[in-house]
C-alpha cells in the first residue's frame, strides 16, 4: 500500500484553441502545476450536465510550477473531449492529480536517450524531454503522425525548449505528407542505426509502443512506455484499467503506471 | 450544528452514520485519503471482494461509459486473496476502525467451499473486520458469483454454510432480481443484513466491429441511471424481510441516499459516484444530515422505511 498525495484541484482555462486537425491545446491555471511530474497525468472533470460521468485522463507537455500553469493537448474523440474543447477562457472545472507514476531518469545519464512519439502521445514525450534536459541527458526524437495536418506546431516549439544542438527530430507520416513515408518505429529504427542510445522513452498507440519495445529489447536498451487505458477513477479505486504483465497477472495503469518498463508489459 | 442523531445499526454493525461504500468502487479506502479523512467520515467501508486465493480478474477492456449517467464494468473480482489483502491493507483498515469507521470485508467465491474457506481465513487473519459481506451477486465471473445467488435455495445454501464460521455480523450482497423471495430465504438462513443491489447485467455492442465494447459479452451496469431501479428493489425487499438493508445503486447525492432510507434502507452505500467524484461522500453526508433535520426528526432511524404510499 502506498501513500496517496493525489487530491482534487480547481483549474481555470487561460486559453483553449484548436492547433491541428482534431487536436486542441489548453493552457490552464492550477495548483497541480506545483506538484505534477513529467509523465504523470490528471483526470479532468467533464464540464456540463451530469449525463457524461467519467473523467478524462490527460497527460501534459509543460508544467510551470512558478506560475502555476499547465499545458495539455487533447484529441477530440468523443463526448468528454468534445465538451472540454468548448470551455472558454476563465471557465473553471476540477481535476484530480497528480495521478500515477511518471518518467524516470535513465540509470546511465551519460548516454543519449531516444524519444518515440505517436500521434497524441507526443505531449508526455515533451515532458520526458524536459526531465532529461534538466538532468543533462541529450536526446533525439522520432515522431509518427497520420498526416502533416495532425502536427501541432506548438508542440514542436515546446520540444525545442529542451533540445541541444545535436538533437535530431525525425518525422514520419502514414501518408508521406511530412518526413518519412511510414511509421514512427521506422524513424526510430533509422536513428537507432545512426546513434548509440542508453534509453528509450515512448508514448503512442499500443501497436507502436509494442514495436518500440521490441526494437529496445533486440538492442538491450532500457525502455519506458506510457500506457493508455480507459479509466474509471484514475487513482486505483476501481481496477478497471488493467495492464497485462509479462510475469502474469495485471497491474493497474493509473496506479502502477501509466509509465511502465517495457519489459514488464505483456505485449 | 446538526442535532439529528445519525447513528444506525446494520445487523449488529454499529455505524455512526448511514454512509457506507459499495464494494469495488472504493479501493480499500486509502486511495481517498487525499480527498478527506476516510476514518473520520464514513459510517462504514466495504472493501473489495476477496477470495481465499488470489484472482486475476478479466482481461481488458473492463470498462465502458454508457450514455445517460451510467457505466459498465467487467472487472471480475481481481483480488490478492485474503492473505495478500490482510498483509497489504490490514494495518490501514485497523486504523479506520480506531477512528470509528466500521470495516466490512467482502467474501467472494466460485463455490460454497471457497466462500467458507475465505470466511475462515478472514476469521483467522482479520481482527479488524467489523463484519462480512458475502458477495453472491457478481455478474462478471464465469462460475460462482451471481450464479450462487440466482435462486432462493442457492443463496440460502451459501448463507447456511458461512453462518457457523463466524460470530461477526454477516451481510449478503444481492443481485438485482427476485429480491423479496431471495431476501426472505437469506433471512431464514441467518443473514444479519442484506445489501442491494449489485450491478445490473447489460450489454454494449460496438456496431462497427459487432463485438462487445468490453472483454465479455455482458457486464454490470451502475451509476446514477440505475438509481430508480435500486430504490424500487430496496422497497420490495424491505417489505419482505425484518433484517436491516443497505441500499446501493446510483447514489450520488443526499437526496438519493434519503430516497434509499425512505424506501427502507438502514445504511446507504455510495458506489460509482466515488470513481468520478471522489470528494462526494462528505457532501452526501452533509446533505443527508440537512434533510433529516428538515424532516424534523431527532433520529435518522425514524425515517427508515417512512415512504408513504
Ligand atoms: C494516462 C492517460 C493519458 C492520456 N493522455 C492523453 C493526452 O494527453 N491527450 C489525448 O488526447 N488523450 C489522452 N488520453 C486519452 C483520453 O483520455 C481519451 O481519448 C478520452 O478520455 C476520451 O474521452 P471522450 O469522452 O472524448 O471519448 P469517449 O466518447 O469516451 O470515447 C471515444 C473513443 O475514445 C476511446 N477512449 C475513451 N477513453 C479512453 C482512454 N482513457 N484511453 C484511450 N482511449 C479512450 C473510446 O474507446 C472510444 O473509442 C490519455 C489516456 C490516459 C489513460
Ligand atoms: C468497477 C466496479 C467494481 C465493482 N466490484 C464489486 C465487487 O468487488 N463486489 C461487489 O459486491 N460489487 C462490486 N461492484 C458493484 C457495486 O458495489 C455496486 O453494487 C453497484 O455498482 C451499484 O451501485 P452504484 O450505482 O452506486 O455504483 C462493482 C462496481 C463497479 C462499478
Ligand atoms: S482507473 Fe480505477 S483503478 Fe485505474
Amino acid at each position: 500500500m502506498r501513500q496517496s498525495s493525489l487530491t482534487q484541484h480547481d483549474f481555470t482555462v487561460i486559453s483553449n484553441t484548436q492547433v491541428a486537425e482534431g487536436v486542441w491545446r489548453m493552457v490552464f491555471a492550477s495548483e497541480v502545476a506545483r506538484s505534477i511530474e513529467p509523465g504523470q497525468f490528471m483526470n479532468f472533470e467533464v464540464p456540463g450536465d451530469g449525463s457524461h460521468i467519467l473523467r478524462i485522463p490527460l497527460s501534459f507537455s509543460l508544467a510551470d510550477a512558478a506560475h502555476g500553469r499547465v499545458v495539455i493537448y487533447y484529441a477530440v474523440v468523443g463526448e468528454g473531449t468534445g465538451r472540454l474543447a468548448r470551455m472558454r477562457p476563465q471557465e473553471a472545472s476540477t481535476l484530480l492529480g497528480p495521478c500515477g507514476n511518471g518518467w524516470r531518469l535513465p540509470a546511465d545519464t551519460s548516454k543519449r536517450a531516444l524519444l518515440v512519439a505517436g500521434g497524441i502521445g507526443l505531449p508526455p514525450v515533451v515532458a520526458a524531454a524536459d526531465l532529461l534536459a534538466a538532468a543533462g541527458v541529450g536526446f533525439d526524437v522520432a515522431i509518427g503522425l497520420r498526416t502533416k495536418d495532425a502536427l501541432a506546431p506548438t508542440l514542436l516549439q515546446e520540444l525545442e525548449l529542451f533540445q541541444d544542438k545535436d538533437t535530431q527530430v525525425r518525422m514520419a507520416t502514414d501518408d508521406g505528407s511530412l518526413g518519412l513515408h511510414g511509421f514512427a518505429t521506422q524513424a526510430a529504427e533509422q536513428l537507432l542505426s545512426e546513434r548509440d542510445y542508453g534509453s528509450i522513452y515512448t508514448c503512442g498507440p499500443q501497436v507502436m509502443m509494442a514495436g518500440v519495445a521490441k526494437l529496445a529489447e533486440e538492442r538491450g536498451i532500457a525502455c519506458q512506455v506510457s500506457m493508455e487505458r480507459m479509466m474509471g477513477c484514475g487513482f486505483g479505486a476501481c481496477a478497471c484499467c488493467n495492464v497485462a504483465l509479462a510475469a502474469g497477472g495485471y497491474a493497474l495503469c493509473c496506479q502502477d503506471g501509466p509509465v511502465f518498463d517495457a519489459q514488464e508489459v505483456a505485449w | 450544528m446538526v442535532s439529528v442523531s445519525m447513528a444506525v445499526n446494520l445487523g449488529g454493525i454499529q455505524m455512526r452514520n448511514p454512509l457506507n461504500t459499495a464494494s469495488g468502487t472504493y479501493g480499500n479506502g486509502w486511495q481517498f485519503e487525499g480527498f478527506y479523512d476516510v476514518g473520520a467520515t464514513l459510517g462504514a467501508i466495504t472493501c473489495k471482494g476477496v477470495a481465499a486465493e488470489p484472482w486475476q480478474g478479466n482481461p481488458a477492456q473492463r470498462l465502458a461509459e454508457l450514455p445517460g449517467s451510467a457505466i459498465m464494468n467487467s472487472v471480475g473480482l481481481q483480488n490478492p486473496g485474503v492473505r495478500g489483502f490482510v498483509d497489504e491493507y490490514g494495518a490501514y483498515l485497523q486504523g479506520l476502525r480506531d477512528k470509528g469507521c466500521q470495516v466490512i470485508c467482502q467474501v467472494a467465491g466460485h463455490s460454497i467451499e471457497e466462500y467458507v474457506r475465505a470466511t475462515e481465513l478472514y476469521e483467522e487473519l482479520a481482527p479488524f473486520a467489523s463484519g462480512f459481506e458475502v458477495n453472491i451477486s457478481c455478474p462478471n465471473i464465469a462460475a460462482g458469483g451471481a450464479a450462487m445467488g440466482a435462486t432462493p435455495e442457492a443463496a440460502a445454501e451459501v448463507m447456511r454454510a458461512v453462518r457457523p464460521r463466524t460470530q461477526r455480523p454477516v451481510v449478503v450482497k444481492m443481485a438485482p432480481h427476485d429480491v423479496a423471495e431471495i431476501g426472505r430465504a437469506l433471512e431464514d438462513a441467518g443473514a444479519d443484513a442484506l445489501s442491494l443491489i449489485n450491478t445490473i447485467p447489460g450489454m454494449s455492442i460496438d456496431v462497427c466491429t459487432r463485438k462487445s465494447r468490453l472483454s465479455r459479452p455482458t457486464a454490470g451496469v451502475s451509476g446514477p441511471a440505475i438509481h430508480a431501479i435500486a430504490v424500487r428493489m430496496v422497497w420490495e425487499c424491505a417489505q419482505a424481510v425484518k433484517i436491516p438493508l443497505c441500499g446501493i445503486g446510483g447514489v450520488s447525492s443526499g437526496e438519493g441516499a434519503a430516497e434509499m432510507i425512505l424506501a427502507g434502507a438502514t445504511a446507504v452505500s455510495v458506489g460509482t459516484a466515488n470513481m468520478y467524484d471522489p470528494t462526494c461522500v462528505p457532501r452526501i453526508l452533509a446533505e443527508l444530515e440537512q434533510w433529516a433535520e428538515e424532516q424534523g426528526v431527532q433520529d435518522i432511524n425514524e425515517l427508515i422505511g417512512a415512504f408513504e404510499c
